[in-house]
């Protein structure tokens, strides 16, 4: 071994370090700064509604079929057009995602023949109890578009909303 | 032409007999031809069109009469178009492809058919998840639509056929299975097509709607989800559902069922039981069950007064107190009492019953059977034995029913005796009015209430017609029940009807013998066992000091008064009846969804049920209370059910060789039915639990000579009210069952119209009965059907009537109340 | 040339009876019931080798064999339910010359050894059926029908029967089932009618056309029948023409005329002398059949027809000249169809229900080349899968059409009925 090489190494490797200074920090300051999700994030469950306020879920409990976690309950009722969640029969009265077993996969989605569920891009869940981590359906109901004012169950005039799958067209991605 | 002809299906060779269809022919080598239309039991209609195959026949040739052949094989030609499986019948040396390319692409073409008018609905759909369509369209149905979805035809969703049945118009297939099943097998044919084409529909012409006993039926075969029940609607998707097996506990034919549970968040996050489905025993209930088994089988089970703490009375309140306090208390009580009674009803388990009889024995207690329908002695040494099956009954036999009205009291049974009569069976109906079962009879018999047991009795005279015809069947079985008849009369009428059936050989063996239409689910077990009713209730409980009442209501049902001296009441019970308001000791029993054991039905058969829920409360099953009772008496009881069927077996000469292993044998069923080929037999469950066993013929040495007399007969200026059973009436079994509330409706007597008219009563008045000291308000139905001088008055309709013990019958003197 | 079956024009006031009698009425019905055996009459009907004229063409005295010996009683149902677009021959008959048709139905009645006949007709026919029942009546009276006819041990009634206005209940088995007063839908087959028809029953049924032929055969005998027309289909026929000629009507004629001459000269031609396009030849439930020389000098016979890819059947002949759009004419069989279908079998019901919506948008000029592609194979989907005949023939229209026409599909314009 050369006499020299350890201290040419250290000052290689000092070099490193004072190159650094110059480059901007990459640190983000969470929580009082986030990073943005990237599009195809899968972070906490959303249920959308319809501009009219009624929700997309139909309580079909497909998504708690394609669950590989079994964290979704879903228990169904039926509609009337005095008390409407959802266009056509069937409503989900309860829904429930235990967010201690979701596995974020995104399979519930895919399986949603309305577009009801989506994964947001919200990733802050804590819990400080486990029963805390089992979110319910108006934690997960987004709140109601702009303009609209009425709250689920509306009522409706017969016969208007009889459909519970919407006429969609095939995704074309 | 040969019994037997052997053809080829898709390669493997099957030997059917001759006559079969081809579809059926399949399922024997597991071949599964799609079908929507056709169904094993309804038969044919080729309407559907899905069961296109191709099928060929080998050339005969005429000179010989033998098949030509090629290179050894007989040459089979094929024929032009694909032919229907469902209307084809087999023949000698055919061979059928139901995959070659032409079959499949029949098959989806015609699936793309029923798919241009099915809506997309399947996630909300009911079916979803065990809908033959779904299935089908999975196996066969083209990816890709070619149908324009702006086209699509739409109709009405949500078409209630009656409070029970709900119709969705869009998603009929127009296949007629619930029209054929409602025309052919029900044999009440209350909804049918109206319209043509695509816009047929099913439309219900009765009143109130779709107005038969067997209607859920129709819902379980409809192979998609146009036919929903009020019931289930939307109560969880088919495959969240757990399964159990289940014997329906609502009348002695024992209907195999299957239980549907599931974890609820509407019930506190319990499981419960979510619906009643049919389970195959082609001995008992075939694939169906009546209305009242599907939505009233499990109700009352899940009511809010069940009962789930031991209790007692101290000063008047029941107080909640420990198991170990309640059983310490029960011990002393029943050891220092002389004579203690235990009076029980066939709402019990052989298992609760067996117990119970051995803590008796150790005890020197009485047991009582809580009945009012006596003769379960006779049916036990003359009743159907091992290897009986009304199916096999058919042309050359013989099936006699008195004095009860099968549609009401045991609809299977109706049903099944129906279709033997269409096999060629004779049916003679005996009965002092108008059944329904009569249209199907070969001989009506009408008799004045009161000769119930003189006109059996004339029946056996050898120069009788009746008596010819006993004479000369292969095979008799005699239905009796209690209508008019109290217990004295019934065993009277359970008398005749033996002497009948031993006078002309009817009896020890298979297809033959007396079968007594019990009201509850194992009196015939609790008759087996040894339990016997007793005459006058009310001196039991005015001179004993203890009584240990058990599954029995004797105060609600007006059997007994209860005076200022009573005895002390243990009342072991699932529902706060009237009988525990005046209990000493209250132990909470478990529903029978909530424990196992058997039940032995009226054609003597133990069958097995499973524990489908969590119990509620701190309830425990019958047999284990009765058994840590005995174990305070220093009697060590059996609190495994299935230890105590062994001890049962052991000790009981009829149940000899019955053990739980025994009555969980299946053996292959025809039609074979399949979850997983729901489109064959409907969402139906296949019966892997059990189809149970019969009891032995019992050793006959002597009868008890038939005395007894028959029922009051009605008098001149008196009218006789008479008690007979409805299917949907007021009992808590029922009752509970809120769907079922519309049908049951109010208390309605039934009366001549001459009758009305001399009392000056017109149809509909309401008037105010009163009978045996008790009173309710009625609506008077005026009815050609019913002999005059008397009053039909429901049982179990908010009116107490019981005559074990009092006179069977009770007159009503007219006072017109206005 | 003087009439078989449509005597009345040659005769007037056929109708009544006392002229009928004088024309040679019942002779034959007296000569069948007083000397002749039953197995003879059918033999004789066999050997003149008179079809069925209701499409079909099955021989009628084979039909009459087929009954069955071991099960009674027997019945004969006449098919008046005269409901395919184009035919309007048995109206005619059963107005002008109902006494001849009568004596028709009790030949064959006594052929079959039945003792009830009933007379199916359309709902719309109901004035005919008061007719024919006052005519039922007189004949009775008369000793001709009823108890005793012509004194012998013979004993037939005849009912008359309205159905409710479906055209399925032209299908021999959904007639019958109307008849039993059951919803009016096809049955499964085999057994065929005179193995198990009304009630379970050996049955003949047979088309008025076919029954009046049964007076003049026994008359003159079988030879003489055979006569007539070619030797692939003998007899005369009641040819309905109609369509863009100008002397549109009935005209009965010997089988082996060609279409040039039914159309031209008897016809009168088109209208306006455009050029003849395409002929169906059976109604609305026939294949289109290219008009070009060849055809219009085809006789016309069950055989010759059948060699041109279409059938006679009932010889409805439509003609369709150069003014008519295919794309309408399919659209207006296809309406038919829809509206028709009983509904009982899924090809008939949900495909008439497609195609109809698909006739429609290309009739419109709103469909696509994809579109009659589509048409064509949602037919050819239906063919050899449906319960009974009509839902087969509901497709010959398109199919033929999109084959031999496919200029009319092509590019699309608004085109009106003219």
């Amino acid at each position: 071994m050369r006499f020299g090489e350890p201290v040419l190494e250290l000052v290689r490797g000092m070099w490193i370090t004072f190159k650094s200074i110059f480059e901007r920090p990459v640190t983000v300051q969470y929580p009082e700064e986030k990073r943005p999700v990237r599009p195809r994030f899968r972070g906490r469950h959303v249920l959308h509604r319809y501009e009219n306020g009624l929700e997309k879920c139909i309580g079909c409990s497909l998504c708690s079929a394609a669950c590989p976690s079994d964290a979704i309950f879903v228990e169904a009722a039926e509609n009337t057009d005095e008390a409407r969640y959802s266009p056509g029969e069937r409503y989900a009265s309860t829904y429930e995602i235990n967010m201690l077993r979701c596995i974020y996969c995104g399979f519930c989605e895919d399986a949603c023949p309305t577009e009801a569920i989506t994964l947001g891009d919200n990733y802050e869940l804590t819990f400080t109890d486990r029963r805390d981590a089992i979110y319910d359906k108006d934690m997960l109901i987004e709140p109601l578009p702009a303009g609209s004012d009425e709250l689920t169950p509306q009522k409706v005039k017969p016969g208007v909303h009889t459909r519970a799958v919407p006429e969609m067209k095939n995704p074309d991605d | 032409m040969t019994d037997r002809v052997t053809l080829t299906i898709d390669g493997k060779q099957v030997t059917v007999p001759a006559g079969m269809l081809v579809v059926d022919a399949a399922k024997k080598v597991a071949v599964h031809i799609p079908i929507f239309c056709y169904h094993p039991k309804l038969g044919s209609a080729a309407m559907c069109r899905q069961c296109l195959v191709e099928v060929g026949r080998p050339i005969i040739d005429h000179a010989t009469g033998h098949p030509e052949l090629e290179d050894g094989f007989p040459r089979i030609q094929f024929s032009a178009k694909l032919e229907t499986a469902c209307t084809t019948l087999v023949s000698e040396g055919m061979v059928v492809l139901t995959q070659s390319e032409r079959a499949r692409k029949g098959q989806k073409e015609v699936l793309e058919f029923l798919l241009t008018s099915h809506p997309l609905d399947c996630p909300i759909c009911d079916k979803g998840g065990e809908c033959p369509l779904q299935n089908l369209t999975m196996a066969h149905g083209p990816g890709k639509s070619r149908f324009l979805f702006d086209e699509k035809h739409h109709a009405e969703k949500q078409v209630p056929l009656g409070e029970l049945i709900f119709l969705d118009r869009e998603r009929c297939i127009q296949c007629g299975r619930c029209v054929r099943f409602q025309e052919n097998v029900a044999g009440e044919p209350v909804i049918g097509f109206y319209q043509r084409g695509r816009s047929m529909d099913i439309v219900s012409f009765s009143e109130p709607g779709f107005d038969s006993v067997f209607s859920g039926n129709t819902t379980d075969i409809c192979p998609v989800g146009a036919l929903t029940t009020a019931d289930f609607r939307f109560g969880a998707r088919p495959w969240e559902l757990m399964a159990a097996a289940s014997i329906c506990s609502q009348c002695a034919v024992g209907c195999n069922t299957t239980l549907n549970t599931r974890r609820e968040a509407r019930s506190d996050g319990q499981i419960v039981v979510k619906r009643v489905m049919p389970r195959q025993n082609e001995q008992v209930n075939e694939l169906w069950i009546c209305d009242k088994g599907r939505f009233a089988g499990y109700h009352y089970t899940e009511r809010d007064d069940r009962l789930l703490k031991p209790q007692v009375r101290r000063d008047d309140k029941f107080r909640s107190v420990s198991w170990d306090a309640a059983f310490l208390q029960a011990a002393e009580k029943l050891q220092d009492a002389e004579k203690p009674v235990f009076l029980v009803s066939g709402r019990l388990s052989n298992e609760d019953l067996f117990n119970l009889l051995q803590l008796a024995d150790g005890l020197g207690a009485e047991t009582l059977l809580y009945t009012n329908m006596g003769g379960g002695d006779l049916t036990g040494m003359v009743g159907l034995t091992s290897g009986s099956n009304l199916a096999d009954l058919g042309l050359g036999d013989v099936i006699l029913v008195v004095a009860s009205d099968l549609q009401e009291e045991a609809p299977l049974w109706w049903l099944r005796i129906k279709q033997a009569a269409e096999r060629g069976a004779m049916l003679i109906v005996v009965n002092p009015r108008e059944t329904k079962l009569e249209k199907h009879a070969d001989y009506v018999v009408r008799y004045a209430y009161g000769d119930e047991i003189k006109t059996i009795q004339d029946m056996n005279k050898a120069t009788h017609k009746i008596h010819k015809v006993f004479a000369k069947a292969a095979n008799a079985v005699i239905f009796y029940g209690s209508e008019g008849l109290g217990l004295e009369g019934s065993s009277g009428l359970a008398g005749a009807c033996t002497s009948l059936l031993v006078d002309t050989g009817h009896y020890a063996r298979p297809n033959n013998g007396l079968v007594g239409v019990w009201q509850r689910a194992n009196d015939q077990g609790a008759w087996e066992l040894g339990f016997r009713p007793v005459k006058d209730l009310q001196v039991i409980f005015d001179k004993s000091e203890v009584v240990y009442i058990v599954g029995a209501d004797p105060v609600g049902d007006g059997a007994v008064r209860l005076k200022k001296r009573k005895p002390f009441m243990i009342v072991q019970e699932l529902l706060s009846t009237d009988t525990v308001g005046h209990a000493d000791l209250v132990l909470p029993a478990r529903a029978f969804t909530e424990r196992e054991g058997t039940y032995t039905s009226g054609e003597r058969r133990v069958q097995r049920f499973y524990q489908a829920v969590p119990p509620r409360g701190e309830s425990r099953p019958d047999y284990e209370i009765v058994a840590e009772i005995a174990a305070r008496l220093d009697t060590a009881l059996e609190r495994e059910p299935g230890l105590v069927m062994d001890q049962l077996a052991e000790h009981i000469p009829a149940f000899g060789g019955i053990s739980y292993l025994k009555v969980s044998e299946v053996v292959e069923q025809w039609p074979v039915i399949n979850r997983s080929e729901l489109f064959y037999g409907g969402a139906v469950y296949e019966n892997t639990q059990g189809l149970g066993m019969q009891l032995r013929p019992a050793p006959v040495t002597s009868f008890p000579v038939s005395k007894g007399k028959g029922g009051l007969r009605p008098k001149e200026g008196l009218l006789l009210a008479v008690p007979v059973n409805k299917l949907y009436d007021q009992g808590l079994t029922v009752l509970s069952a809120p769907l079922l509330r519309e049908r049951i409706g109010e208390l309605k007597v039934c009366m001549n119209p001459d009758e009305a008219d001399r009392l000056g009563f017109e149809n509909g008045a309401r008037l105010r009965i009163g009978l045996n000291g008790n009173n309710a308000k009625a609506l008077l139905v005026v009815d050609p059907t019913v002999p005059s001088g008397i009053l039909l008055v429901p049982r179990s309709m908010g009116l107490p009537i019981f005559e074990a013990g009092m006179p069977v019958l009770s007159k009503v003197r007219k006072k017109v109340t206005g | 040339m003087t009439h078989i079956l449509l005597r009345h024009r040659d005769i007037p006031d056929l109708d009544k009876l006392a002229v009928y009698e004088k024309q040679g009425g019942f002779k034959a019905l007296k000569k069948v019931v007083t000397g002749m055996r039953p197995e003879a009459v059918t033999q004789l009907v066999m050997d003149s080798g008179l079809r069925g004229r209701g499409g079909a063409g099955f021989p009628t005295g084979r039909k009459w064999m087929f009954v069955d010996k071991n099960n009674w009683p027997h019945y004969v149902v006449v098919n008046a339910d005269e409901s395919e677009p184009g035919t309007f021959k048995d109206r005619e008959i059963l107005e002008s010359n109902p006494l001849q048709f009568l004596e028709g139905v009790a030949i064959a009645a006594f052929a079959v050894e039945a003792h009830t006949a009933y007379i199916y007709l359309r709902g719309e026919f109901w004035p005919i059926a008061a007719e024919l029942d006052k005519r039922i009546a007189a004949m009775e009276k008369a000793g001709y029908l009823g108890k005793r006819v012509f004194g012998t041990d013979y004993t037939l009634k005849v009912h008359t029967h309205l159905g409710a206005g479906a055209y399925i209940c032209g299908e021999e088995t959904a007639l019958l089932e109307s008849l039993e007063g059951k919803r009016g839908q096809p049955r499964i087959r085999p057994p065929f009618p005179p193995v198990s028809g009304l009630y379970g029953k050996p049955t003949v049924v047979n088309n008025v056309e076919t029954l009046t032929n049964l007076p003049p055969i026994i008359n003159n005998g079988a030879d003489w029948y055979k006569s007539l027309g070619t030797a692939d289909t003998v007899g005369v026929k009641i040819f309905c023409l109609s369509g863009r000629v100008r002397k549109p009507g009935n005209y009965e004629l010997p089988f082996g005329i060609t279409f040039r001459e039914l159309i031209y000269e008897h016809g009168g031609g088109i209208i306006d002398g455009v050029p003849i396009k395409a002929i169906m030849a059976a109604g609305a439930s026939s294949a289109l059949i290219l008009a070009d020389d060849q055809t219009l000098d085809t006789p016309l016979d069950y055989g010759s027809v059948h060699r041109l890819g279409a059938e006679l059947g009932s010889a409805s002949v439509i003609v369709l000249d150069e003014t008519v759009r295919l794309d309408w004419l399919i659209d207006k069989t296809m309406t038919f169809f829809k509206h028709e279908s009983c509904g009982k079998c899924t090809p008939c019901r949900d495909g008439s229900f497609w195609m109809k919506h698909l006739t429609e948008r290309i009739r419109d000029g709103n469909g696509s080349a994809e579109d009659v592609k589509l048409l064509d194979s949602v037919a050819r989907q239906m063919q050899g899968k449906c319960l009974c005949a009509l839902g087969e023939f509901s497709t010959q229209a398109v199919v033929s059409s999109i084959e031999k026409f496919p200029g009319d599909f092509g590019i699309k314009r608004k085109v009106s009925a003219s």
